[in-house]
C-alpha cells in the first residue's frame, strides 16, 4: 500500500512535534487571551515576518469542497478532478478559446475506416516530475489497469467500458481498439499516471495517493503537500512542455463558509474565490483591487417531472403523481413559470434564461425553441390549458384532478442549494394562482427518493462538458435501471424512442458538423416531450485580486470562467502582479495591528488599574 | 457546551451540580464499590452506544453510493463496484456482525467518501477540535470561576447584577451568529477597526515552523475561542456563584470571621475551595462535550475539526464515518462523566474517607 | 371540598406572584415576553401573511434600511422588519411546542419511574442516563436529517433529545413527595396508583414542571435557530433561525448587509434571555435556597 519512489520526499515534521506545538499554541492562547490585545500585538508582526520570508509569489485559491481522494482512479469531486488536471496530462485538452479538442499528451490522433481503432501519437517532450520520460506505455498501462481492475475503474470507468484492447507498440504510439464506435474518443478525460510509480500500488480501492509528496506527475503543477480540509499546495513543473506556470506556488485553501472566503479575499488572505452569491458579487464589485468575473456557466438548471419511473424490464415503480403523465398538466405548469423573473430575482441577473437543453456557452451544440414550439410565460394560457383538459377549479379555487381530488404536487429540492429553495417559493405562488398546491421537500441528499421514483417534480441540473455525450445519454432508455431494484444512470426516467435513435446516430458520427446537427435535433425532441423545463443557465460568479494576479486566461477566452475549467488554463496562465511578491498589504495591516494592539493594551492596563483601585476601596468598605 | 447546553442547563446545573447524584457514602471499600459500579455503568453505556450507532444511522435515508456519485457520470457497473467496496451488498445482519467484530478490535471501518480508515480520519482531526474546545473550556471555566466568586461575594450589588446579566445575555446569543459578527468586525474590519484576525482555518499554511507556527495557530485560535468563551462562561459563573452563596450561609464562615480572619482570607481559605466542588465536576462534564460541542463554531470559522467532519459525513451519508464520530462524541461524554463521578467523592471534604 | 381546594390554589398563586414580583430580572423577562407575544399574536393584522410573498415583494433586493423598510429588505425584496415579526410566530411556536413535548415526556417518565420504583424504574432511569450522555445536538441533527424538513420535525428532534434532565428532576421530586405521610394515608384509604399520581404527585411536581418548561423554551428556541442555520429547518416557513440561514446563504455577512444578519440574532437572544430570566425567577420563588435572584 505504501508507494515507494526514488523521489527525495520533502521532510515533513513528525506528529509528536506537531502535537507538542499545538499544545504550546493552546498554552499560548490561554495565556494571551487573558491579555487579548497583547496577543494581537505579538501575533501580527510574526505573521508579517512570515510573509516576508517566503518571498516568492503565491496564488491562493479558496475552495470549500473536500477532496475525496487524490488518486485519479477514485477522485470524483470537482475540486479533486480540477487538481488532477493540473498534476497529470490527459490525452487531449480543450482549447481555451472555443473548447475544441487540442493536443495534450497526444499530439495527433486518427481513427481507422471501421471507426473501431484509434491511434494516438504521444508527445516526446513530456517527462514525469521525477525525471523519467512519459511514454505511450504509461497511457496504455493506465487504461489497461482501469479495464482489468474494477477498483481502478471507480472514477472514470465509463470512458473505458467500451474499450476492447489498449496497446503501446512503441514509446510514442498508443492504439485503442473499441468494441463499437465511440464519439468521445477525443474527449477522454482520464489522467494518465506514471506506470513506474503506480504499478507498485496494491489495492486501488484503498490507495489515496496522499502519503508521499511531491506526487509524481507531468502536468503544469506538482502536488507538494496536502492537509485534509486545510490546504493543497502545488509547485510549478519547471519542465512542463507548454512552459512552466508563472506563480511560484499555487495553494488551494479551505473555507467551509462562503462568507469567510469572501472576507479572506477582501483581506488578501486569498487571491481567488469561486461561487459567489449575487450579493457578494455586488459588494466586491465596488472594491479596489478586486475584479469580479461574471461568466456564462456550463450548467443548466431545470425542473424535471416524473414521467412514471420504470425499469428496462417494463415494470413501473415509485409514487409519481398520475396527473403529471398528462402532457396538458405539464405544459400548464411550465407555462406558469416566469423564467425571466427567476433570472432577475433569484439569480439577480447572473444567469441566462433557460431555453433548450445545453447552455449557449457550447455554441456549436446550442439549440433553442422558436415560434410555436416555444413555451413562454403565459399564466392565462396555462389556466386555459388546464380548463380545456378538464381540470376545473372547485369552490376554494383549488384545481381538481381526474380523481376529483385537489391537485397537490411535491417537488424535491436540494437542502444545500439556496436557489432551489428560492425558486420553490416562486413556484408555490405561481402554481398557487393556477389552483395547484406545491410542497417543497428539501433534503440533504435527494438521491434516495429520486432513484426510487418517489417524487412528482424535482430541481435538476448538470454541469455540461464540451462533449455533450454524457448529459444526453442520461435521457436514453438504455440508462434506465434493469429492474426496479437496480439503479441506472438515468437522470429522470425519460425513455423516448425518437430521442434514442438520434442518440445512437450521434454517438457514432465522427463528423463534427453532422454530429452537432443531430445533437440539436435531440434537444428539440427532448423539449417536445415536455418532461423537462430548463429554467436558467446560471453564471459562474467569481472574483480575484488584481493586485496579486495581473492577468489570467478565462475559458472561453472571451467572457469565460476561471474555476472548474475543462483544462488547466486559468492557473497555468496566471501572471503575478508586480506587487504580489513579498507581502503587499500584510505589513500594512499588521502595522495597524500593532498600533491597535498597543492602544488596546494601554486601555486594558488603565482599566485594570482603575478596577484595582475601586476594588481596594470596596474591600475597605467591607471591612468596616 | 455552548451548542449542546443552553440557558436551561444553567439552572439545571445549579440545581443538581453533583453529576447524577453520586452516592456520598464513600468510605474506603465503599468508594471502591462506588467506583466499580460507575465503571461498569460506563462500559454498559459505551456498548449501548456502539450498538445503537450502527442501527441509528441505518435509518438515514439515502443510498450512500448514489449520493456520492450524484451528478457524476457513473455506470451501473461502477455503482456495483462501489457497493462491493463498501460492503453494502451484504445483508444487514452480516454488516452488523462485521461492524461489531471490527469495532471490538478498535477498527471503525472505512469511510465511504474519503476511502480512508475512520479511525485515522478522526485521529487526524481530533487535535484541532481538542485544541479549540480544550482552550475554550479551560478559559471559560477560569473566567466563570473568577467572576462567579466575585459575584457571590458581593451578591445583590450592582457589580453582581451587571455580571450575571451580561453572562446570561451572552449565554442567550446563538454562538454561530456571534461568530459571524466577530468575523465581520475583527476579521474583515469595520470602519476604523482593521481586520486583526484571520477569517478562518487553523494555520496560514505559508510554511511556518517552530515558534512562528505556534504563534500562527494562536492567532487563528483567538476568534473561535472568544466566541466559545463568551457564549459558555455563564454556566460556570452561575454554578460557582450559587454554590458559593450556599457556602456563605455556612456557620463555619461566621466562625472563621469571628476568629478575626480577613474577608479575603475567609474567601480564599474556606468558602471558595468548598464551593469549587460542583464547578469542577461541571468542568469535567463540559470537557465531555468537547468533541461534539463546537460543530457550529467549527463550521463558521472553517476550523478543521470533528464538527465539520461530522456534518460533512452526515450529508452523504457516509455511514462508517458518522457511526465512528458518534461513538467518539458519546464516548467522550461517558468518559468525562465517569471521571467526574469518580472524582466527586474524592474531592468532597464532607465525605469522610 | 373542591371550592376549598380552589381557594387554596388561588392563595398559593397569589403568594407565588407576590414573591415573583420581588425578582426584578424576572419582571423584565416577563415584560419582554409579553411584548414579543403581543407582536407575534397581532402579526396577521400588523404585517399580514402577505409579507412572506416573493412574487408580490414590494422592494428590490437587499435594500438598506429606509423609512419604507426600517430594517431593509431581503434578497427577494421583502421587508425584513415584517419578516422578523412574522418569524416570531414560528420561532415562539416551535420553542413552545418543543419545550412542552420535552417536558411532557420527561414528566411522564419521571413520575412513572419515581412512583413505581423497583426494576422497571431502574431500567427506565438507565435509558434516561444513556440519553443524557448522548450528544444532544448531534442527535437532534441526525433526527432532523432523517425526517423530512418541516416545523414538526424540528419540534420532534428537540423534544425527543432534551427530556432526560426533566425526567431525573421529576423522578427525584416524585420520590420526595411520595415519602410524605399523607400519601401513605391516601394509599391506606384505597387510593390506586392512578389516584396517587394524578391527585397528589402531579400537582406537587407541577411548579417544577413549569420552571422546566420556561427554561426549556429558551433552549428550544436556540436549538431551533441552530438547526435552521445548519439548513435543517423548513425552508418554506419564515423563522428567525431560517432568516439567519437565508442571510448567510445570500452572502449578507461578507457583503456588509449587517441589517439582515443582526436583527434575527438579537431577537433570538432577547427571547431566549427573557425566558431564562422568567425561568430563573420561577425557580428561585419555588426554591429560595438557590439564591439565583438574590
Amino acid at each position: 500500500m505504501v508507494m515507494v519512489t526514488k523521489v527525495p520526499a520533502r521532510p515533513r515534521s513528525g506528529r509528536p512535534r506537531r502535537a507538542a506545538r499545538l499544545l504550546l499554541a493552546a498554552g499560548l492562547t490561554t495565556a494571551s487571551l487573558t491579555a487579548l490585545p497583547a496577543a494581537t500585538a505579538t501575533a501580527a508582526p510574526a505573521a508579517a515576518a512570515e510573509d516576508g520570508k517566503s518571498g516568492g509569489t503565491t496564488l491562493t485559491v479558496a475552495v470549500s469542497q473536500s477532496i475525496d481522494s487524490l488518486s485519479p482512479f477514485l477522485a470524483q469531486k470537482l475540486t479533486s478532478t480540477s487538481i488532477h488536471r493540473l498534476a497529470y496530462e490527459y490525452l487531449t485538452n480543450y482549447d481555451p478559446k472555443d473548447a475544441r479538442t487540442v493536443p495534450a499528451f497526444a499530439t495527433e490522433w486518427s481513427s481507422s475506416a471501421d471507426k473501431l481503432t484509434w491511434t494516438y501519437r504521444i508527445r516526446e517532450d513530456s517527462t514525469w516530475s521525477d525525471g523519467k520520460p512519459a511514454t505511450a506505455e504509461d497511457a496504455a498501462w493506465t487504461f489497461n489497469k482501469m479495464m482489468t481492475d474494477p477498483n481502478a475503474a471507480t472514477a472514470n470507468g465509463s470512458f473505458t467500458a467500451n474499450f476492447a484492447e489498449v496497446t503501446a507498440p512503441d514509446a510514442r504510439t498508443l492504439v485503442i481498439r473499441l468494441k463499437k464506435p465511440q464519439a468521445t474518443m477525443t474527449a477522454l478525460d482520464v489522467p494518465i499516471v506514471p506506470k513506474h510509480v503506480w504499478e507498485k500500488v496494491g489495492d486501488f480501492s484503498k490507495f489515496n495517493n496522499d502519503r508521499q509528496f511531491p506526487i509524481v506527475g507531468n502536468g503544469p503543477f506538482v502536488i507538494t503537500d496536502f492537509k485534509v480540509d486545510q490546504y493543497i499546495k502545488l509547485k510549478p513543473n519547471k519542465t512542463f512542455w507548454r512552459g512552466a506556470p508563472k506563480f511560484d506556488e499555487l495553494v488551494f485553501k479551505y473555507y467551509k463558509d462562503g462568507d469567510a472566503a469572501v472576507a479572506a479575499l477582501q483581506k488578501g488572505e486569498v487571491s481567488f474565490v469561486p461561487n459567489l452569491t449575487p450579493a457578494q458579487a455586488a459588494a466586491l464589485k465596488t472594491q479596489k483591487d478586486i475584479k469580479v468575473n461574471d461568466a456564462p456557466g456550463r450548467r443548466f438548471y431545470a425542473l424535471a417531472t416524473n414521467p412514471g419511473a420504470r425499469a428496462k424490464d417494463g415494470r413501473t415503480f415509485g409514487n409519481g403523481h398520475p396527473a403529471l403523465l398528462d402532457p396538458a398538466v405539464r405544459k400548464a405548469l411550465f407555462l406558469a413559470v416566469d423564467r425571466a423573473t427567476l433570472v432577475d430575482k433569484v439569480f439577480q441577473g447572473h444567469a441566462v434564461e433557460g431555453e433548450g437543453y445545453l447552455p449557449p456557452r457550447f455554441g456549436s451544440y446550442f439549440w433553442k425553441p422558436e415560434g410555436a414550439q416555444r413555451r413562454g410565460y403565459d399564466p392565462a394560457a396555462a389556466a386555459k390549458t388546464l380548463d380545456d383538459a378538464g381540470y376545473r377549479k372547485n369552490g376554494d379555487g383549488k384545481r381538481l384532478g381526474k380523481d376529483g381530488r385537489p391537485l397537490n404536487f411535491r417537488i424535491l429540492c436540494h437542502a444545500t442549494d439556496p436557489n432551489d429553495k428560492a425558486v420553490g417559493k416562486y413556484l408555490q405562488e405561481w402554481w398557487g394562482e393556477l389552483g395547484i398546491g406545491l410542497t417543497v421537500e428539501c433534503l440533504d441528499s435527494v438521491s434516495d427518493p429520486w432513484v426510487k421514483g418517489d417524487y412528482d417534480l424535482a430541481f435538476d441540473g448538470w454541469s455540461v462538458n464540451p462533449d455533450p455525450d454524457y448529459v444526453l445519454s442520461i435521457h436514453t432508455c438504455g440508462t434506465l435501471p434493469a429492474t426496479p431494484k437496480d439503479t441506472g444512470a438515468t437522470d429522470n426516467f425519460i425513455c423516448d424512442e425518437e430521442f434514442d435513435s438520434l442518440y445512437a446516430r450521434q454517438a457514432v458520427e465522427y463528423d463534427t458538423a453532422k454530429r452537432a446537427d443531430l445533437v440539436k435535433r435531440m434537444q428539440s425532441r427532448l423539449y417536445d416531450t415536455g418532461y423537462m423545463n430548463v429554467m436558467a443557465y446560471p453564471n459562474a460568479l467569481e472574483a480575484y485580486r488584481t493586485d496579486r494576479i495581473a492577468s489570467i486566461t478565462t475559458m472561453p477566452e472571451a467572457a469565460g470562467n476561471l474555476w472548474g475549467q475543462d483544462g488547466y488554463w486559468s492557473w497555468w496562465s496566471a501572471v503575478p502582479a508586480a506587487s504580489a511578491a513579498g507581502s503587499g498589504d500584510g505589513s500594512g495591516s499588521s502595522a495597524a495591528g500593532v498600533a491597535i494592539g498597543v492602544g488596546a493594551a494601554v486601555v486594558v492596563v488603565a482599566g485594570g488599574l482603575l478596577l484595582l483601585r475601586t476594588r481596594r476601596r470596596a474591600t475597605a468598605d467591607d471591612r468596616e | 457546551m455552548t451548542t449542546a447546553s443552553t440557558p436551561a442547563d444553567v439552572a439545571r446545573a445549579e440545581k443538581a451540580p453533583a453529576t447524577d447524584g453520586a452516592p456520598r457514602t464513600g468510605v474506603g471499600t465503599g468508594y471502591l464499590r462506588h467506583a466499580a459500579g460507575k465503571l461498569g455503568g460506563a462500559l454498559v453505556s459505551l456498548f449501548a452506544v456502539l450498538v445503537t450507532s450502527f442501527f441509528l444511522f441505518r435509518i438515514l435515508p439515502g443510498d450512500p453510493v448514489k449520493a456520492m456519485t450524484h451528478g457524476i457520470p457513473t455506470s451501473a457497473e461502477q455503482l456495483a463496484t462501489l457497493r462491493r467496496q463498501f460492503g453494502l451488498d451484504l445483508p444487514l445482519w452480516q454488516q452488523f456482525a462485521d461492524y461489531c467484530a471490527k469495532a471490538l478490535g478498535g477498527d471503525l471501518g472505512t469511510s465511504f467518501q474519503f476511502r480512508a480508515p475512520v479511525g485515522e480520519l478522526i485521529a487526524a482531526k481530533l487535535p484541532a477540535t481538542l485544541l479549540l474546545t480544550g482552550v475554550a473550556v479551560v478559559l471559560y471555566s477560569a473566567l466563570g470561576l473568577w467572576l462567579g466568586t466575585r459575584s457571590a461575594w458581593r451578591h445583590g450589588g450592582r457589580g453582581d447584577r451587571l455580571n450575571t446579566g451580561l453572562a446570561l445575555t451572552l449565554w442567550s446569543v446563538p454562538s454561530f451568529w456571534l461568530g459571524l459578527l466577530l468575523i465581520i468586525v475583527f476579521s474583515v474590519g469595520v470602519g476604523p477597526v482593521p481586520g486583526l484576525f484571520p477569517t478562518g482555518g487553523m494555520e496560514s499554511g505559508t510554511g511556518e515552523t517552530g515558534f512562528a507556527y505556534v504563534l500562527d495557530v494562536a492567532h487563528h485560535l483567538v476568534l473561535p475561542v472568544v466566541t466559545l468563551v463568551a457564549v459558555g462562561y455563564a454556566q460556570t459563573l452561575l454554578v460557582m456563584r450559587s454554590s458559593l452563596l450556599d457556602e456563605m450561609g455556612g456557620d463555619y464562615l461566621t466562625t472563621a470571621r469571628a476568629k478575626g480572619l480577613k474577608d479575603d482570607e475567609v474567601r480564599r481559605r474556606h468558602a471558595v475551595p468548598n464551593a469549587l466542588l460542583p464547578t469542577v465536576t461541571m468542568v469535567f462534564i463540559n470537557l465531555g462535550h468537547v468533541a461534539a460541542g463546537s460543530i457550529l463554531v467549527e463550521t463558521v470559522f472553517s476550523w478543521p475539526g470533528l464538527g465539520g467532519l461530522f456534518y460533512q459525513a452526515l450529508s452523504v451519508p457516509d455511514l462508517p464515518l458518522v457511526q465512528g464520530l458518534f461513538v467518539v462524541f458519546a464516548g467522550a461524554m461517558i468518559l468525562m462523566n465517569l471521571i467526574a463521578d469518580l472524582l466527586y467523592p474524592l474531592l468532597d471534604p464532607r465525605v469522610g474517607r | 371540598m373542591t371550592s376549598l381546594a380552589w381557594e387554596r390554589r388561588r392563595g398559593s398563586a397569589a403568594r407565588f406572584w407576590r414573591t415573583y414580583r420581588t425578582h426584578r430580572a424576572g419582571l423584565y423577562g416577563l415584560a419582554g415576553l409579553a411584548l414579543i407575544a403581543l407582536l407575534a399574536l397581532t402579526a396577521p393584522w400588523t404585517v399580514g401573511a402577505d409579507v412572506q410573498s416573493v412574487t408580490n415583494a414590494p422592494g428590490t433586493a437587499l435594500e438598506s434600511p429606509s423609512t419604507e423598510f426600517p430594517l431593509g429588505t431581503d434578497q427577494f425584496g421583502r421587508s425584513l422588519l415584517g419578516l422578523l415579526i412574522w418569524g416570531a410566530r414560528i420561532s415562539l411556536l416551535v420553542g413552545l411546542l418543543a419545550a412542552v413535548l420535552s417536558v411532557a415526556i420527561g414528566t411522564l417518565v419521571g413520575v412513572l419511574a419515581g412512583h413505581y420504583g423497583g426494576w422497571p424504574s431502574t431500567v427506565v432511569m438507565r435509558i434516561t442516563d444513556w440519553f443524557l450522555v448522548m450528544p444532544t445536538l448531534v442527535l437532534a441533527i441526525v433526527l432532523a436529517t432523517v425526517l423530512s424538513r418541516s416545523m414538526w420535525t424540528v419540534v420532534l428532534a428537540i423534544g425527543i433529545t432534551s427530556w432526560p434532565t426533566t425526567a431525573r428532576l421529576v423522578r427525584a421530586q416524585t420520590i420526595a413527595v411520595e415519602s410524605r405521610p399523607y400519601i401513605e394515608r391516601a394509599t391506606a384509604l384505597g387510593g390506586g396508583h392512578r389516584h396517587v399520581m394524578a391527585r397528589h404527585v402531579l400537582p406537587n411536581v407541577m411548579p417544577l414542571v413549569l420552571a422546566q418548561t420556561t427554561l426549556g423554551i429558551s433552549t428550544a428556541i436556540l436549538t431551533e435557530a441552530t438547526l435552521a442555520f445548519l439548513g435543517l429547518g423548513d425552508p418554506t416557513v419564515v423563522s428567525w433561525g431560517g432568516m439567519l440561514q437565508d442571510a448567510r446563504e445570500a452572502g449578507a455577512v461578507s457583503s456588509g448587509h449587517w441589517w439582515y444578519l443582526a436583527p434575527p440574532g438579537i431577537a433570538i437572544a432577547l427571547v431566549a434571555l427573557a425566558f431564562t430570566l422568567c425561568g430563573r425567577a420561577v425557580e428561585s420563588v419555588l426554591n429560595p435556597r438557590l439564591g439565583v435572584g438574590r
